[in-house]
């Protein structure tokens, strides 16, 4: 039976006293992009950390592609997410970053367009750069290229859109669009619609998801 | 440009400070800080007799002229390191953009960097004394040497204070003080090798010495006026990387976590260097590839670790028991060598989870290159103590093969560690209440090495059999497959336990 990649029912997420998500429900269909908008603090990296299983919810149930969020390596080989920022390994170039997650994912790196993808973003200078000599943008520009480049089923976004140049946001959006068309899921947070919308996500408001408005 | 005085913006900062401490708070800190000072020196008096003034001298002339390039060497080093010259955080981000006299703002650390190397060259300069020469009546001799020592701690400064400043000559002088320090160590173990090693029977005459500390004097009296006079030329952006470092070092001594210094230090060894992308060995395991192309790309270290082999050799004459030890720690230090990057999977397991494999299989990649590193250095240094008769004749090599399981799982064990948790519960002991935190991050690591128990009492007894080789191995494979299968697993991705 197939499930959806995303399924949130009735999630409840507070920090002391103060409730963020209050009884929030989300479907995210496989193959299928869902963009989540809404204005700061309103608990969108909340979400999108529930449900890569990077934190706990008070209530609810969470279910990716019918099993539970957790941190299971068939889980992060299936899901790819850039809720939190990466630590670099030291002495390790970018190209050698998108190599050695392509090896270990059993990709040949030629053949997965290693070159070609940093290219595409931009980094074709930079692929002997470490990355945290990278500035915040081309370093935004590095996770993504990475996240594209190792197969997966579902992409978990955080605000993809952050730091790029407006072409660069159209190149990311149309490399989305493109995920989701070969039949990728896609579940992200951004601020700008028309990112959203050139991405090929259904465009949706926290407040939409919410039963009841915090 | 107006130049504004700096002593009333110093003496302004200095008293609003003191109002926000209690009374008597920096008191009360020196009293303390006295206090510590002589309760260690009357616990540790006959130790410290015996590290600068031995009841007989006890070295030859080769150990005595290597122990110049081992005490003073890293002196240099620690002072290039850690600036020389530098400002608070506060001061470098306030005072350092400010328009006040650069050189008046730099001169109380360059004066409090001149007492400290003049402290420690004159201690180096006593201890070597102490060693070295013969027990006779020479207190102007020693006066003077212990002078020439100080004396030479202050130039060490003004030279390391003009590198900073300078250019690239200044890499090219550290390079040297290593290339020193390195053959002041094979000094060391080769005037433990020798049977009649040349003692210094006399001391210099005063008539030779005196003329030439004062000539160092005058030398160095000139230099530090001029290097007083330029060093308002310090480049910002170097008072601001030793600024950082000072400020990393007092987080470290107060955190009482040496991994904020590593940590700096290793990000600006790599910020430094320029790579080249190359593909990482197709041939192995991703992790292990990884590690190799780490490994590779500090040869340095791997130098350094060569020559480290041969420390062992100096403890020919002590305990068999401190030798075994010291042969396990080498192998733990050889291993952390090349588990660089379970630190950065242990503090943040974000690149794990992108890279989709269980703790286990990470795990036991990344034992392989500590692993070979352990052995190798171990194999290394037991040979040469049984060739240089530091240990009865054996299958020595054989063991230190052996030992590899033992370093990698140990030194794996010490990066996956982590932040010394400070939350944990202090001891109160009849000598004043001890913190555990550290006391438990510290043992971590080391408490593996446990597992190279056959091999300690075999270096202690200095004999071997292979049939305690076999033990050993079984013992050392045992424990590590142990090690991965009780904190790992197929399940999670995360290192920490």
């Amino acid at each position: 039976m197939d499930h959806p990649a995303v399924e949130v029912d009735g999630l409840h997420v507070g920090y002391g006293s103060t409730p963020v998500l209050v009884g929030v429900n989300l479907t995210v269909p496989a193959g299928a992009g869902v963009c989540v908008v809404g204005e700061n603090g309103i608990g969108k990296s909340t979400l999108l950390r529930c449900v890569s299983g990077l934190q706990q919810p008070d209530e609810g149930t969470i279910h990716v592609f019918g099993g539970d969020p957790g941190a299971t390596p068939e889980f992060w080989r299936a899901v790819v997410t850039t809720v939190e920022p990466p630590t670099w390994y030291p002495g390790l170039t970018a190209r050698e970053h998108a190599e050695l997650v392509c090896r270990a994912h059993g990709q040949d790196p030629d053949q997965a367009g290693v070159d070609e993808a940093l290219e595409r973003f931009g980094l074709g200078g930079h692929v002997d750069a470490i990355p945290p000599s990278l500035s915040s943008g081309q370093k935004q520009r590095l996770v993504l290229a990475i996240a594209l480049l190792r197969p997966s089923s579902l992409l978990i976004l955080d605000e993809p859109e952050q730091r790029l140049d407006r072409e660069g946001r159209a190149d990311v959006a149309g490399l989305l669009a493109d995920y989701v068309a070969g039949g990728g899921s896609l579940l992200m947070a951004s601020h700008d619609d028309s990112f959203a919308a050139a991405s090929g996500a259904t465009v949706t408001t926290m407040e939409s998801l919410s039963a009841v408005t915090p | 440009m107006t130049v504004v005085p700096l002593a009333p913006v110093r003496r302004w900062i200095s008293r609003t400070q003191s109002a926000h401490r209690e009374r008597g708070a920096t008191l009360s800190s020196l009293y303390v800080g006295v206090l510590s000072v002589a309760i260690i020196g009357g616990m540790l008096h006959r130790q410290v007799a015996a590290i600068f003034w031995p009841p007989a001298p006890d070295t030859s002339a080769l150990a005595a002229g290597s122990l110049i390039a081992v005490c003073y060497g890293p002196l240099y080093l620690a002072l290039r390191r850690f600036g020389p010259l530098a400002l608070s955080r506060p001061a470098a981000s306030w005072l350092l953009p400010a328009p006040v006299s650069r050189r008046r703002l730099l001169l109380p650390s360059l004066r409090i960097a001149g007492i400290v190397a003049v402290v420690i060259g004159a201690l180096a300069g006593l201890a070597i004394v102490g060693h070295a020469a013969p027990r006779a009546e020479a207190g102007d001799e020693v006066a003077l040497l212990v002078a020439g020592g100080g004396l030479i701690g202050l130039t060490l400064l003004l030279v390391a204070t003009a590198a900073q400043a300078g250019g690239r000559w200044g890499d090219v002088l550290d390079r040297l003080a290593g290339l020193i320090l390195a053959a002041g160590l094979a000094g060391l173990v080769t005037s433990t090798t020798l049977d009649r090693p040349r003692t210094i029977e006399q001391w210099p005459a005063v008539t030779t010495l005196a003329p030439i500390v004062g000539v160092l004097g005058v030398v160095v009296l000139v230099a530090l006026a001029l290097v007083i006079r330029g060093l308002a030329a310090t480049p910002s952006d170097r008072i601001l990387d030793a600024s950082r470092t000072a400020g990393t070092l007092f987080d470290t001594a107060f955190g009482i976590e040496p991994s904020f210094l590593t940590d700096m230090i290793e990000r600006r060894y790599w910020a430094r260097r320029r790579l080249r992308s190359t593909r990482l060995f197709p041939r192995l395991p991703v992790l292990v590839a990884q590690d190799l192309l780490l490994t590779l790309r500090r040869r340095s270290r791997l130098l350094w670790l060569a020559l480290g082999a041969a420390l062992p050799v100096l403890l020919g004459g002590a305990p068999g028991w401190v030798l075994g030890a010291a042969v396990l720690l080498g192998c733990l230090v050889a291993g952390l060598t090349a588990a660089g990057n379970v630190k950065t999977d242990a503090g943040n397991p974000v690149l794990l989870r992108l890279l989709g494999l269980s703790s286990r299989q990470a795990v036991l990649q990344r034992l392989w290159m500590p692993g070979v590193l352990a052995g190798l250095w171990a194999v290394g240094t037991l040979t040469l103590l049984d060739l240089l008769g530091n240990l009865a004749s054996g299958p020595w090599w054989a063991l230190g093969l052996t030992l590899a399981p033992v370093g990698a799982a140990a030194a794996v064990h010490r990066a996956r560690v982590g932040f010394v948790r400070n939350e944990l519960l202090p001891l109160d002991t009849p000598m004043g209440t001890l913190s555990t935190g550290p006391l438990v991050n510290a043992v971590m690591g080391p408490d593996l090495l446990l597992l190279g128990i056959p091999a300690w009492i075999a270096i202690g007894q200095g004999s071997l059999s292979w049939t305690t080789v076999l033990v050993q191995a079984v013992f050392g494979v045992a424990g590590a497959r142990f090690y991965l299968s009780g904190t790992t697993g197929d399940d999670r991705t995360e290192l920490s336990h």
